[in-house]
């Protein structure tokens, strides 16, 4: 039994409930959470969703304007590009490679940076030290640069891309858990379970880590933003993925050519972006208020 | 005072030494686990394995990468960083000549950042005051998940297509040539006196410059709102509204130059954004920046390019750290005691 499993025995149960509904009431969080599942479900349904197939060219119907402009049919909801391929069918399969990238380097980042910090700030000393000191190194690059880098390193490809943001971002994740590990490890609740006679691995997993866990799913969801900007960015370069599969970042880059005479296939790609940026930025926004009861007092 | 700021930036540069070492050990080494060959461009088809051999043993491919290392590093510090495979050219040349344009835009970024931000983080906390910060969050928030690429392809549609206004492509007018004093645009056109030159320049600036400064300034607002919001429970707010000071005043006479610290710190450690962020804006925007260099660089796998421009940008990024430092003991009379 755990220091933890104690309190939840003296009727903490009831309160925990209590902020499960308070999580789905902070709007923020529903609104969020609504939207990136709007956007797993367009990726995972993507063939039956997608009304064509996202690389089919229709060369006669080249840049056809969306439904609701003149000329507009409903075979091609919003459009087709300078290739004839149905603008529609692209964002959605476009939303998946976004969402891997995403959801897979947000959970590497998180595993080896919350990994580390739980290591370094619960131990302290030497260890921190030299966790900290690459922490400041890593640091030092600017992120874009290092993952160009790093792409330039290991080639290209969805899983490189993967590699490359875990690679660069598992500082974030390091720093901000770290610092408040090294709070929670001077609590009384640990001091009494190594005093009990727990492990140093047990008193980490079942003391120090469900503390950080708040924060560590608030910067799990801000990552994901993060990765799917970073994974839009390297592909509007053309270094993410091989061509046959399709990006909004690519999306983006074929859209540049036609922006004088078809603005919806650039806008297509870039609300999708933004929309689905912004749905993980507001669910972490308000996962962070709703979790931490000082910023609830703060109104922050 | 002088000599204080001089001490600081020499000593934060002297520490940044081993890390900027270290920094280039971790470069060299992921460049060569490349997996195309980067000689392969310079050599004709016809080539055989022993042409290969020659330019390999040539340009120093041909030994352990440590040795590599050693010998990249000795040339490096006497300011030669080889020559680029793609332009043929000596990496230090064609960064010199790019540096001036990115400084400049990163410099016109961040001030248009801080004309943004300032009065946005006031106002963000005078909503914060009157109970309506869900407006202000939610319009944070959204300006934080628009990055600065797409900013620059949303600003050129506005700007460049719905409503041709301004131009979108180059540093300047086809027809304007720089004079090469500072490298910086705006000022050696202005000391040149070419006003109408300084203009188009000014023009071609503004919508590469404001791209960055958009996607930099929601993180701006939220530090400095959260330092307005500290600064409030401040005694000395109290003191100065006994003293019968305008709320206005009290804002932003004293409580701002208190949150401007934090801020100042964090635009430090977010300095390097605002690079990452104008490697695709120069891209798009055509501008002969570093950033644009580097993506060049990366598409054609030109690793001493490459190199270099990564130690550029870990040598710009210690410097910015060194220099926040030093107007963070400016600005806090706290901290200057010697």
């Amino acid at each position: 039994m755990t220091v933890a499993d104690l309190n939840t025995q003296t009727g903490a149960e009831q309160p925990q409930r209590l902020q499960l509904h308070r999580l789905i009431r902070q709007p923020r969080v529903a609104v969020g959470g609504a939207i990136l599942l709007m956007m797993i479900l367009a990726a995972l349904l993507a063939p039956w969703v997608a009304p064509h197939d996202p690389l089919e060219q229709d060369l006669l119907q080249m840049l056809a304007p969306p439904v609701w402009a003149q000329g507009g049919s409903a075979t091609f909801p919003l459009g087709t590009d300078s290739l004839g391929r149905c603008v529609l069918s692209r964002v959605i399969y476009g939303a998946r490679v976004a969402l891997i990238v995403g959801i897979m380097s947000a959970l590497g980042a998180m595993l080896i940076g919350s990994a580390l910090a739980l290591i370094g700030g619960y131990f302290g000393g030497r260890i921190d030290r030299a966790i900290s000191y690459v922490v400041d190194l890593w640091m030092s690059f600017p992120p874009v640069v290092l993952s160009l880098i790093l792409l330039v390193g290991v080639g290209t490809g969805v899983d490189k891309v993967i590699l490359a943001v875990v690679l660069v971002d598992w500082t974030r994740f390091c720093r901000v858990v770290r610092a408040d590990v090294l709070i929670t490890r001077r609590r009384d609740y640990v001091l009494a379970a190594r005093l009990i006679g727990f492990t140093h691995l047990r008193t980490l997993l079942r003391e120090v880590l469900p503390a950080a866990v708040p924060l560590i799913i608030t910067l799990f969801s801000i990552e994901m933003g993060v990765a799917i900007i970073v994974e839009a960015t390297l592909s509007f370069i053309g270094l993410s993925v091989p061509p046959d599969v399709t990006t909004w970042g690519q999306m983006l880059a074929d859209a540049r050519g036609d922006i004088q005479s078809a603005l919806w296939v650039m806008l297509v790609p870039v609300c999708a972006i933004i929309v689905t940026v912004l749905g993980c930025n507001l669910l972490g926004d308000g996962l962070r208020v709703a979790l931490d009861p000082r910023l609830r007092l703060r109104g922050e | 005072m002088f000599q204080l700021t001089l001490a600081i930036i020499t000593r934060r540069l002297m520490a940044a030494i081993p890390t900027l070492v270290l920094l280039s050990l971790v470069v060299f080494v992921v460049l060569r686990l490349l997996p195309v060959d980067p000689l392969a461009t310079l050599l004709p088809p016809s080539a055989t394995a022993a042409d290969s051999a020659a330019l390999r043993a040539q340009l120093g491919f041909d030994k352990p990468i440590p040795m590599q290392f050693v010998i990249w590093i000795w040339e490096a510090v006497r300011g030669n960083l080889g020559n680029s495979i793609n332009f043929h050219q000596p990496v230090t040349t064609l960064i010199l000549a790019a540096l001036p344009a990115t400084v400049e835009l990163a410099g016109v970024g961040l001030l248009m950042a801080l004309l943004i931000s300032i009065p946005g983080g006031v106002l963000a906390y005078v909503l914060y005051q009157r109970k309506r910060e869900a407006v202000a969050d939610v319009a944070v928030t959204l300006l934080q998940s628009v990055p600065s690429f797409l900013w620059a392809l949303l600003l050129i549609i506005v700007f460049g297509v719905l409503w041709p206004v301004l131009p979108f492509s180059g540093r300047v007018g086809q027809e304007v040539t720089l004079p090469a004093i500072t490298g910086l645009a705006l000022i050696d056109l202005l000391l040149a006196g070419r006003l109408h030159d300084w203009l188009s320049a000014l023009s071609h600036l503004f919508l590469p410059a404001l791209s960055l400064a958009l996607s930099f300034a929601p993180m701006v607002i939220r530090v400095l709102r959260s330092g307005l919001i500290d600064a409030a429970n401040e005694p000395y707010v109290e003191v100065a509204r006994l003293r019968g000071l305008s709320e206005t005043r009290i804002l932003w006479r004293h409580m701002l130059k208190n949150a401007v610290l934090p801020t100042i710190t964090m635009i430090g450690v977010q300095f390097g954004f605002l690079f990452s962020g104008a490697l695709l804006v120069e891209m798009i925007f055509g501008f002969p920046g570093v950033g644009n260099l580097m993506v060049q660089a990366v598409k054609a796998n030109d690793m001493p390019l490459i190199q270099g421009i990564a130690l550029l940008f870990c040598l710009l990024m210690l410097t910015i750290n060194a220099i926040v430092d030093v107007t963070y003991v400016l600005l806090n009379p706290r901290l200057r005691s010697p």
